[in-house]
Parts: structure tokens; sequence; C-alpha cells
């Protein structure tokens, strides 16, 4: 047990060791887009479906429905996951910049501007997400989502915003999908190409379908 | 063969201690057949003839081998040009240039003066776990354990590396994972790195960790800056390899 | 002309080759060598000079012995020593192509490849470790070439008609350093070896006739300290920078051996220096070093020149391209003048033949020093690919140095000075004429004779440091009483003290040339006259003309900067100093050699159709120089070398 124990403890401290932490922690979040993706997209069911309720509204007020104790766990779940992604990835950038001594003039040759700004990316999705929460999350009423989130994004602000950080974010998944399968190890010269494709791919599916809700509310086409 | 007229912008620092500044030199009349290094011969041959200290920088075979010259160019070790600095030839810049020159930085590697740095660091990686620990004449016959050609291929890509440190100077995050896990995956291939792989593994990661050298971000940087084309798969490699390494430390696989 | 008669001693340290037939010498020496038991190895200080494959796995495996070892190199990490630019590979008679290799082959090929002018027990000796050599190589990870059956696979090299070169592409010293250099981490990290990086040797001390220790400078600091052992091993390589330009890295340099010359090590052979005949040509006078192209191209490239200097004068103008040379105007000299060896002629035959080539105006390359080095052929017979896949990085390291492509146009060759077969007199053990004085790799002068074959320096740095220096070691130590000689006895002192006071004298002249312009004119001298073709009147020219460089280097170098602290130039200038004092006694010894041997080859003596004429009556016999004072002559002694197993014949590689 000790040796687990001592191992883990090297594990987590250790610079390969929290790469995989970021890393996994990060695929986790990344499939919680999907699926929150997922249910954002009813919103295209409309105002109206069955009755007098939107589809999105019977996707809010079922999830709320779900016994208090297993939504807390998944959102104390999420939250765990996504302070173990911020802390680490901080306490990393942290090292990172006091190894580092600087150049008088800087040059790159091959990293890209998202793999250079993850941290930036990273804290302003961050900050939306906390943003998000207060405005969505905490504020709405499940009953009354659609007309709630149509609401907020008839102020151009509040979708500028949204869709900044969206843009934030696919930068940050952008890089993020293909270097958690290098760090994880299953990456090599043949198949890093196509991971790009696929990261590219999927940030902009993802993002694009995200922004896609503000856009459609501020051209009227949902209303 | 033209001559170029260059300016330069050369960081000086008499020692570790001092406090270093950015100079300007012209090099004149510089062949465009020399190599970067002996336009800086011609250089500092002006200098000292001036009465002034040459600029002081690593250097020895001058045929990108042994690793020892190192320097910055323009922001990029080596100059980017997939050679060492030693093999840059002055064809590659135009007349008229301002190119500037730094030493490799990072924390890791200690200034000691001008363009020389200290990277023993790398060294004291490669003594925590970077060999096969065979003793000598325990050998049995060479070809009593045959290699799959493809194997010892690979091996020897990543066995290619010649410590020189580009891959930490042009790490966004001065990281040292390209060297070390070159040199392991060299050994993890082979038949002759099994018995003590994991071992390697873990004494080189916790080596590297703490000697100061950044954590990779999967920039690619290194891959970009080596020149002798060292891959980044060694880095998933490696990465892989100590997640194993660690499984098997924990549940007591190897002891 | 000036005669000159060099005072000659009877005396001749005894060379401690073991009784009995050749093949069971080395097998008896080590069935009755002294050992020493483990336990008190530790107690013996051994400190090592140099990290390249002489000195990096003498190191490793004494330190693996559980001896105390002690380690410095100029470099910033032991893995940069010049050994890692060997390209072509390392010769082992393991016979695994089933051409009939043996160790008494290998042997044999060796000792008529140094022209019968080394010792046959050290040879075969060499030979019979050379297996072992793949074998250690092999198990520490060193990825040869192999075959798809997962077997190791072997070429053929200069001067040999089998395959028994290992290789790991154009890279072979790299990775054969690299072993060395783990194996020697692997014992800093247990803290058997203190590793003293960019620290450089300045002089030997020797306590009562015993060398027991060396004075160093710390290259960063610039401190002078000295370091007490029980032995020293030198493995500091050889003195081709004496021509300023050679295949040698910029810090090779003669300075440790030439300090220990001058301490009564006897320098052996000093004019057998190799001159390696396919580097890229100079280009010009701010040229700081001459890039090899592997010895292993000649496998598939043909040599020429245009049969005609009118031909040759236009592709020096520019005017004609090399490919449009048509294949009747062209002289494949060595295919030509050496039918059964063709462009595989042993280094001496070829620079030689080279050389012959541009001195009758045929020379290509801007300054009509140069010859064709074409692949057309081999393309046309085996494909771009696989000339790629046994060349590619030479031929990328080519066009990145020259702009040109070789898959176009042929590459162009040159002579340069590339390794030297003399070097410290040693006896069987490698111990020196200085008792506790060890010398291994290309610092000595024992196993080549008068010219290296490919592929055969790897093989003796290898063979002195992991097999031999192990077993014959414990020959001198078991004399010694451990850790009796501290630094802080007068000789040590003393040698610190002058150490010092020449650094002193040579930044206290403050004149006008810099180090290397003094080198440079060093180099040409050297190179013109005691270069590729010697002659009484250029041996004498040089040897009239050395002092007074050397007079103007005390008298007007510059060496800018202190002594305290990093001084490039003042390693420069310590350097070119060395180079100075020793450049005659390498005119001497070929002036003395009244004959054509080998890498040393004497216009007064050769046969009829231009091949070395060996005067075997006269001159079978190690010529070893023993310093008596700069600008003193020094005198010689003589190792008569027998040769009871190989019959002295003419080399002939027709």
């Amino acid at each position: 047990m000790n040796d687990i124990i001592t191992t883990a403890c090297k594990f987590v401290t250790s610079s390969i060791g929290r790469k995989i932490l970021v890393a996994l922690t990060g695929a986790c979040l990344l499939l919680f887009l999907v699926g929150h993706l997922a249910g954002n997209m009813t919103i295209f069911g409309g105002d109206v479906a069955a009755g007098d309720r939107s589809w999105i509204d019977f996707y809010a007020t079922g999830l709320h429905s779900m016994p208090a104790w297993l939504l807390w766990s998944i959102r104390l779940g999420l939250l765990a996951v996504a302070l173990v992604h911020i802390v680490l990835a901080l306490v990393l950038k942290y090292e990172n910049y006091n190894a580092r001594t600087h150049y008088q003039k800087e040059g790159t040759l091959k990293a890209t501007l998202s793999s250079r700004t993850m941290v930036l990316t990273g804290l302003m999705v961050f900050c939306f997400i906390v943003f998000h929460l207060w405005q969505l999350t905490f504020n709405g009423d499940p009953a009354n989502c659609y007309q709630h989130i149509l609401h907020a994004f008839q102020q151009p602000v509040c979708s500028i915003f949204y869709i900044i950080a969206i843009l934030c974010l696919m930068m940050h998944v952008r890089h993020g999908l293909q270097s958690v399968l290098q760090t994880v190890g299953l990456s090599t010269r043949k198949v890093r190409p196509l991971y790009n494709i696929v990261s590219w791919a999927f940030a902009i599916v993802v993002c694009g379908a995200f922004i896609s809700i503000p856009v459609c509310v501020m051209l009227g086409i949902l209303k | 063969m033209a001559n170029l007229n260059l300016t330069l912008k050369v960081w000086r620092q008499e020692n570790a201690q001092a406090q270093g500044r950015i100079e300007t030199y012209k090099a004149k009349n510089i062949p465009d057949e020399a190599s970067f290094l002996e336009m800086l011969d011609i250089v500092n041959e002006e200098l000292v003839h001036e009465g002034k200290e040459p600029i002081h920088f690593d250097h020895d075979c001058r045929e990108g081998i042994c690793g020892m010259c190192s320097l910055t160019i323009n922001g990029v070790p080596h100059g980017g040009k997939k050679v060492t600095t030693c093999q840059l030839h002055m064809r590659q810049f135009k007349d008229g240039d301002t190119i500037w020159i730094e030493p490799f930085r990072a924390a890791a590697f200690p200034l000691l003066r001008d363009l020389v740095v200290d990277r023993t660091a790398l060294d004291k990686i490669i003594a925590a776990g970077g060999f096969v620990d065979v003793r000598t004449g325990a050998a049995p016959n060479a070809n009593n354990m045959p290699v799959r050609k493809k194997t010892a291929d690979a091996a020897f890509d990543a066995a290619a590396c010649i410590g020189c440190g580009a891959c930490v100077a042009s790490c966004k995050n001065s990281a040292a994972m390209l060297f070390t896990s070159a040199k392991a995956a060299h050994l993890n291939l082979l038949p002759q790195g099994q018995p003590e792989k994991n071992k390697r593994v873990l004494a080189m990661v916790r080596q590297m960790d703490a000697l100061g050298f950044g954590n990779c971000t999967n920039l690619y940087e290194c891959e970009a800056a080596c020149p002798k084309g060292i891959s980044v798969d060694n880095i998933a490699k490696l990465n892989r390899d100590y997640m194993i390494a660690c499984a098997a430390e924990a549940v007591g696989v190897f002891a | 002309m000036k005669e000159i008669k060099f005072p000659v001693s009877d005396y001749m340290p005894d060379s401690c080759i073991p009784e009995g037939p050749i093949a069971e010498k080395w097998t008896k020496y080590k069935r009755e060598a002294k050992l020493i038991n483990p336990n008190n190895r530790r107690k013996y200080t051994v400190l090592i000079v140099g990290t390249g494959l002489a000195g990096g796995s003498a190191a490793a495996t004494l330190a693996e012995l559980g001896y105390n070892v002690k380690c410095f190199c100029y470099q910033d990490s032991p893995r940069r020593a010049h050994s890692i630019a060997a390209q072509g590979g390392v010769n082992a008679a393991h016979n695994y192509q089933n051409d009939g290799d043996s160790v008494y082959r290998l042997f044999y090929d060796t000792v008529k490849g140094g022209d019968f002018r080394a010792r046959e027990a050290n040879v075969y000796r060499l030979a019979e470790v050379s297996c072992n050599i793949i074998n250690q190589c092999v198990a520490q990870g060193v990825p040869f070439g192999r075959e798809y059956g997962g077997l190791l696979d072997n070429r053929s090299f200069g001067g040999s008609q089998l395959k028994r070169t290992f290789y790991s592409r154009g890279q072979t010293g790299q990775q054969l350093l690299l072993g060395c250099y783990q194996a020697m981490e692997k014992e800093i990290g247990k803290g058997h070896i203190e590793m003293y990086p960019r620290t450089e040797m300045m002089d030997l001390v020797v306590v009562d006739g015993h060398a027991k220790g060396i004075v160093v400078r710390d290259m960063v600091t610039g401190e002078i300290k000295s370091y007490a052992g029980d032995t020293v091993l030198l493995a500091t390589g050889g003195y081709g920078r004496v021509f300023f330009l050679s295949t040698n890295a910029m810090g090779c340099n003669v300075g440790a051996a030439c300090a220990c010359w001058k301490k009564g090590a006897y320098f052996a052979n000093p004019c057998f220096t190799q001159i390696h005949p396919t580097c890229i040509p100079v280009k010009g006078d701010y040229q700081s070093k001459l890039t090899l192209m592997s010895e292993s191209l000649r496998n598939d490239g043909r040599i020429w020149v245009p049969k005609s200097r009118e031909v040759a004068a236009k592709i020096r103008r520019g005017e004609m391209k090399p490919s449009d040379v048509a294949e009747n105007d062209r002289d494949y000299y060595l295919e030509r003048k050496y039918p059964s060896f063709g462009n595989l002629a042993p280094r001496d035959i070829s620079s030689r033949a080279a050389k012959e080539a541009c001195d009758d105006e045929r020379g290509v390359a801007n300054t009509g020093r140069g010859v064709f080095l074409d692949f057309k052929d081999a393309i046309d017979r085996m494909g771009k690919e696989w000339i790629d896949g046994q060349y590619g990085n030479l031929f990328e390291m080519y066009e990145e140095i020259t702009d040109v492509d070789p898959h176009e146009q042929p590459m162009m060759i040159y002579p340069a000075s590339h390794y030297t077969m003399g070097g410290l007199w040693v006896d069987y053990n490698l111990m020196s004429s200085i008792p506790g004085l060890h010398v291994l790799g290309e610092a000595n002068f024992s196993d080549h004779g008068a010219n290296r074959l490919g592929a055969s320096a790897l093989m003796q740095g290898l063979s002195d440091g992991y097999f031999v220096i192990p077993a014959t070691l414990p020959t001198y130590l078991t004399t010694q009483k451990p850790g009796t000689i501290t630094t802080a006895a007068p000789e040590f002192i003393e040698a610190e003290e002058a150490v010092k006071a020449r650094i002193q004298k040579m930044m206290d002249v403050k004149g006008t040339k810099t180090p290397d312009e003094i080198h440079r004119e060093l180099g040409k001298l050297v190179w013109e006259d005691v270069g590729m073709g010697r002659t009484k009147e250029s041996l004498m020219d040089a040897i009239e003309k050395i002092p007074a460089i050397r007079d103007e280097f005390w008298n007007n170098v510059k060496v800018v900067g202190s002594t305290e602290g990093m001084n490039q130039e003042l390693e420069k200038a310590w350097r070119v100093a060395a180079f100075l004092d020793f450049a005659e006694v390498l005119c001497y010894d070929a002036l003395n050699r009244e004959e054509s041997c080998g890498a040393h080859f004497r216009l007064e003596h050769q046969l009829a159709d231009g091949e070395a004429k060996r005067d075997d009556a006269n001159f079978a016999y190690v010529a070893c120089w023993e310093y008596k004072g700069t600008g003193e002559l020094p005198v010689l002694h003589k190792e008569p070398l027998t040769f009871d197993t190989v019959h002295l014949a003419i080399r002939s590689y027709k």
C-alpha cells in the first residue's frame, strides 16, 4: 500500500504525471463539452414542441428533476475535474516561467498561436464559465429556459462576450485535443497530421455549434 | 561567391555574475561560403586586433556532430535550418542583414561567459539512467541477440541526438523532454535496454524534474529546432513508458 | 645543404612483450598478470585525461573494477570528444560475413596496412580483442547497422578485401562514443568517477621519476590546480592540428602529450601522419577546418580528374560542368593504377595519387586542389533511393557545405590531415618511458605503424580502454603503495608555478599577431614541407623556419583578456605554443627516416613506379625521440621491430 501511495505522490508531483492529469481532466471536459452541446442543440427544436413547452425547456427541467444527490455529484465532479485541470495547468505554467530566461529577440519556428496561449485562452474560458453559470444556471428557471436564453442573447454585449469566449475555447480545444493524445502517448509522426485535422474539425464543429445559438438569436432566426 | 556586410547584435556578459547586454558589431566582407562560426572567427580576429576581447562561444568539431556549438540566432537555436550552427553557412543570409546572436537560454543552463552556457544538466540526466548497466567484458556474442532492423533503425534515429541542448533553448518552457525522451527511447526500444526500462524511465524523468527544466506543453518547437531531426514521437513514447513504469513501481512489478 | 647528425642513444626501455608464439602472448600475459584485490582497488587513484573512445572506455571500465577514477576533458561534456566525428566504422574479426576473416587476417592486414612499422605483438592483441569490442558495444545498446534477419551488417572499407567493418550509418564514432559516455555517466552517477569537464591538462607532475599527477587549468575560472594520483592515463588524441587545417576538432591539441614529452616521455614516430583522401577541398584563408567525407563513399564513388589540363582549367574557371566531361576524357586514376583495389586503395596511396594529379595541373576546385568523386555510375546501377539509404546523410552534409548536389554533379574532394599514427612511445602495458604514465588511443604510437587502415582507429581506442589497460594497469600499480603522493609535494608546487609563469609570459608579450594567425602560419609551412610528399630540402626548410615562427610567437603574440575567468584566446595561445615546441620533432623524424613507408613518403625514396620504397635493413625500428630542450636536437632511441610472424614484403595494392 505504501508503495502505491509513494508512487502516486511522485506521479502527481512529476512533470509528466501532472501533464497527464491535465490531459485526462481536459479530455473529461471535452466530453462534457460534447454532452453540453447536445443539450444546447435542443434549442433549435424551436419555441414550442409538445403542448406549450419548448424542447430545451424539457431538457432543462429533465436535468433538474434528477435526484439532488446525483445532480450535485455530477456538478461537484465536474468542478473537481475543472479545478484539477486549472490548478495543475497554472502550477506547470508557473514552473515553466521560472525555468526560462528570456531572449532579447524571440523567434518561433513551429509553435502555433493557440499552443502558446493555452493559459490565456483557458483563463478566458474560466471567467466565461463563472459568468455563464451565474447567468444561466443559478439565475434561470429551467421551466422557462428558452425565453431566458433568448433574452440573454438579445443583448449584443452578452452575445459578443459569449462568442469571444467560445472562440477562445476553440483555440484551446484545437491545441488541447491533439495535445491530450500526445501526452497520454498515443501520438506518432504518422498519425499526428491526422490528429491535427481531427482537432481542428472538432474545435470548429463544437464551437461553431455553440456560436450558432447567439448568432441565430441576433439574426432573429430563433425568436 | 559574394561577400556580405552584416550587423551583429551579440549578447556580451563577462561572467556568470555580471550584467549582460547586447552589443552591436559590424561584420565586414564575410564570404558567403564561410560557416557561421567562421564568420564569428573573422569578427573576433578583428576585435583582438583592436585590443578588445573576442566574443566567447562554444565550438569544437565544426562538422555538426559533437554538439558543442550553440548560439541562438535571431531567436532560434542554431538558426533553425535543421543544422548545427557550425554547419550553418553564410549563404543563408543576405547582405545588410542584422543578426541577433544570443546564448542558449534556460534557467538550467547557467551562463558562463558571453555565448557560453553550462549544459552539464544534460549529463546529469544521462548519469541518472541513460545507459545499459553492463560490465565490460561480460557481453555475449553480438549476434546472439537478433534485433529487428526496423527496431534498430528507430533506436538509431533516437540515438542520433548530439546533446546540444537546442531543444531546451528553443522550448518556450525550457523543457528537456526531447533530449530525455530521445535517450530513453534509444535504449528502451532495444532488447538490450529492456531489463532496466522502467527503472531508467523513472530515474531519468525524476532527475530531469529535479534539475529545474520546464514542463512540455507539446509546442513541438524542439523538433523544429533540432539539428538532427529527433522526433517528438519520442516524447509520446516517454509519456507512455513513464505511465507504465509508475504503474509497475506502484504494484511492485520490479523492486 | 646543412647536415643534421642526430644524437643516438643505445638505451631503450623494455617493450615488455611476453614470450611465446604470437597467438598466445596476450593469453599468457593475462594468465600471469598481477591482480589487485577488489577492496584494494579503490585505494588507487587513476587520473585520466581525455574522454574519447580510449579515455572514456578506460574510465568506465576502471571505475567498474573499483578504482578511484578522476577524469578530465577540455570540452563541456565527456560526450564531445572528437572520436564522435568518426564516420565509417569499426573493424572486428567476427567473420559474420563468412568471407574468410579471422584474427590472423585482421592482424595481417593491419601490419601490412601499417607498412611493417608496427609492433606485431600489439597488433595481434588488437585483432584478438576486436570481437569483444563489438560484443561489448552491442550489449551497451550501440545501434549498429543490421540486416533484415536481425543480425549485424558489415561493409568493406579502404585497404580491405573483405567485409569486417561494423557501422552505424555514417555516425559510427558517435554511437560508439555515446556507448562509452553512457557507461562513464553510469559510473559518475554511482560516484566512482569524478568528472572535470572544461579542464585542460597543462603539465605532468613527475615525482621521483614516476608520473604522479597533473596540473590543470580550470577553463571557467582560470584557476591553475593540480591533482595527484597513483597513475596518469593520457588519452588526449593526436596532433593533426599541427597542420592548422585538419579534420580534427578545433580544440584538439598536442599540449598534454608535448608536456609529457618534455618531462621525459619518448615521442615515437611523429612523422607518421595520415592524410585522409576524401575531405572537402579548402575554400579560402578564413577557413577553420576541413570536413571529412567518409571513406565509405569510395565503395561506390569513382575518383577521377580530367585527362587534359585544358579541360581541368575550364572546370576550375566554371566554364564547364564536370558532368559534361566525356567518359573518354576522364582519368579514373586509382582504377588505372591499382586495378585490384581501385577506388578502395589505402589512404596514403589514394592521397598521394590525388596530389600527383593536382601537381600535374589536372586538379579541379577553384584552387586547383581537388579531384572528383563521382556517384553517377552507382546511381545508374543501383538507383537514387539505394544511394540515399547508404550515404544520405553524407550527401546532405556535402550539399550543406558546398551548395552542390552530389546526385547531379560529382563531389570534389582533396586530402587533408586526419590522424596521427605517431605518438608517445608505450610498451606492451601501454606505459610510456615515464613509469606510471600510460598512454592510450591515438595519443600513443603503438598499433598502426606507418599508416592506419580505415575503421581501425575506433578499434584501437576501444581496445586500449576497455580491454588492454584494465588488464595491464595492475602491473604498474602493484609496484606502488597507493595514495603516497599528495599535491603538497614540492614537485606539484613547482609545476604549478612553471605553468603560471609560462601563461604570464604569453600574456606579457602584448604583440600584434593573434594566436590563430601564428598557428595558420605554422600550419601552412608544415603542410607544404612535411605534408604528403617530403624531401630533405623541404624538411630542412621547415626545420629552419619553425624556430623563427616560435620566436615570433614569444615576441609578437597578442593574447587579450586576463588569466582569470574564461579566456579562449589564452587557450588557443597555450595550444599553439605547444604545437610550436612540437613541430620540429615531426620534421626531425621525417628527416631521419630516409625511406618511404606508409603515410611517410620521401620523394627521394620511391620505386620506379612511384611506390614507397621501404628500407627494412636500416629503418625497421620505432624512432623514439627524447626531449632535450626547445631548440635543441632531441636524442634518438631505437626500438627494433622484428617480424617473426608476418614476412616483410612490399606493400602492393595493385
